[in-house]
């Protein structure tokens, strides 16, 4: 299922897009060879900082499996700021209809093979459908994603093939990078569903997630040292020192929990 | 923070307010407002169909500081419906005035962002129920997006330093589309020519059109003529 996060709900989840920088870390940084930048083991870089829209793809215990990045194209985006290379110089596509993905990734060592529900094949079809939706419920047209060939061919083989592609195949660390074209209409939407058999509204409600990932176990800490941690990451004022509170509480939960175990 | 109505300004700008009871009048919402902050002066820039008295007490009380549509909604990237700010202090300040003024509290803001990190927002609001208002959103966010960009482009361009750094950045991919549009050829003959489909053909004449801020590709094509971007032909 997806959640969508953005700057006027980020507070309730902070924990949910830690996770989801570490996990485009072990994506990006260790397994594609991207050239990015790492921080405490988690991979972020100056555009997250610009109020993006998170689209990130749950499983049933509320985890992060998978995420994508969306900015306008108005504004200041991966194309027009970073990419040159793929568009060779050129200015990039700029419209209010036209929204930027990047960073799309998901977590094949929580996904299973196969086609089932907790599968790579569909997480990555609910993800897409996630930024589709998300975009076309916003009066967005098109989306304009930057890939890797790997991912290019992922897309073809969901029934969700890019309608065409602006500037060229550009060299990116270890590997290449493109920039591809999809609509947001009702008929692409309907055959990624089709195609991995997605049904029924994908959003996931605000409220049942923290509840879920709460009864989940996830806040181990002592009441008052939680409150604490949660103070820090709220008072925190930049993505760096948001990161730097998050670490802290991990290290903590980390820390009382090897205790526990000794002592039991 | 100053804010500044650019209703009443002496360039006759109130052809922007005309132009956004025109979009009233179009989908059906009851009012429409945009504000814009310049990213050279901070200035806030402001107009509206909201009837007078409101926006004196509005511009008296200073709101604007609180306001979360502004405030809030500037840091999303998709339209921010106004249902999304209800559990905020700030929104119930500036809403339970609002209300006294009988200005209704359904609506949304739509958040532009501009190349120079400017955020330009449109907001709408409608007196109609919560249920209804959803199917009238469905139907009407496309053209409130376009409309959006159209008045954050015009107002733009009437900050005259803005104006300067904003000529259009049009790629060879777009001045080249927009030369066969000049010469008469469709969407789909470019796109056999170019090689490409005729969506890609019409995602390039959509950016062209914005960045030269014009409504309709013929107009494209003629301030694009006058800029020297492409040749008559």
């Amino acid at each position: 299922m997806i959640l969508v996060i953005d700057a006027l709900n980020r507070h309730l989840f902070d924990d949910v897009l830690d996770e989801m920088f570490k996990l485009r870390k072990r994506v990006f940084a260790d397994r594609m060879g991207w050239d990015v930048t790492v921080r405490n083991g988690r991979e972020m870089d100056e555009f997250d900082e610009l109020d993006p829209a998170y689209i990130v793809c749950l499983d049933d215990r509320h985890q992060v499996t998978g995420c994508a990045r969306l900015l306008q194209t108005t504004g200041p985006h991966m194309l027009s700021d970073v990419f040159y290379d793929i568009l060779d110089g050129e200015p990039p596509l700029r419209s209010v209809t036209i929204w930027e993905s990047t960073r799309f990734c998901v977590d094949r060592d929580k996904l299973t093979k196969g086609r089932a529900r907790n599968s790579v094949s569909y997480a990555t079809c609910e993800l897409m459908a996630g930024i589709l939706e998300y975009g076309r419920d916003s009066g967005i047209q098109d989306i304009i994603t930057v890939i890797d060939p790997v991912m290019d061919r992922v897309m073809k083989r969901s029934d969700n093939a890019p309608y065409g592609y602006v500037g060229k195949t550009a060299d990116m660390g270890k590997v290449k990078a493109l920039a591809a074209l999809c609509d947001c209409t009702d008929e692409r939407i309907a055959r990624v569903r089709a195609f991995a058999g997605i049904e029924g509204d994908i959003f996931l409600d605000e409220q049942a997630v923290l509840e879920g990932r709460k009864s989940a176990g996830m806040d181990s800490l002592g009441t008052e040292l939680e409150t604490y941690c949660d103070a820090q990451i709220a008072a925190a004022t930049s993505q760096h020192e948001r990161a730097a509170a998050l670490a802290l509480r991990e290290a903590l939960t980390e820390m009382l929990r090897s205790r526990r175990n000794i002592n039991a | 923070m100053e804010l500044v109505d650019l209703a009443a300004t002496p360039q006759g700008q109130s052809d922007f307010v005309r132009y956004l009871a025109q979009v009233c009048d179009q989908t059906g919402v009851e009012y429409a407002s945009y504000a814009a902050a310049s990213p050279v002066n901070g200035k806030v820039f402001a107009f509206t169909t909201y009837p007078d008295r409101w926006k004196q007490h509005y511009m008296q009380q200073e709101l604007h500081l609180a306001d979360p549509t502004l405030h809030t909604a500037s840091r999303s990237i998709a339209p921010v419906d106004w249902s999304r700010l209800e559990r905020t202090e700030s929104f119930n300040s500036v809403f339970d005035q609002a209300r006294d003024f009988g200005i209704p509290d359904v609506g949304l803001t739509i958040p532009i962002r501009g190349p120079y990190g400017e955020t330009g927002l449109f907001s709408v609001t409608s007196s109609t129920t919560p249920e209804d208002w959803l199917k009238l959103r469905k139907r009407i966010i496309a053209d409130l997006q376009l409309a959006a960009v159209y008045m954050h482009d015009r107002v733009m361009k009437s900050d005259r330093l803005i104006d300067l750094l904003r000529y259009p950045a049009l790629s060879r991919r777009e001045i080249e589309i927009l030369q066969w549009v000049a010469a008469g050829k469709t969407q789909q003959d470019i796109g056999d020519i170019l090689s490409i489909s005729p969506r890609t053909v019409e995602v390039h004449l959509r950016s062209s059109r914005e960045k030269l801020n014009a409504l309709s590709t013929a107009q494209a094509v003629g301030r694009a003529i006058s800029m020297g971007l492409i040749s008559p032909s």
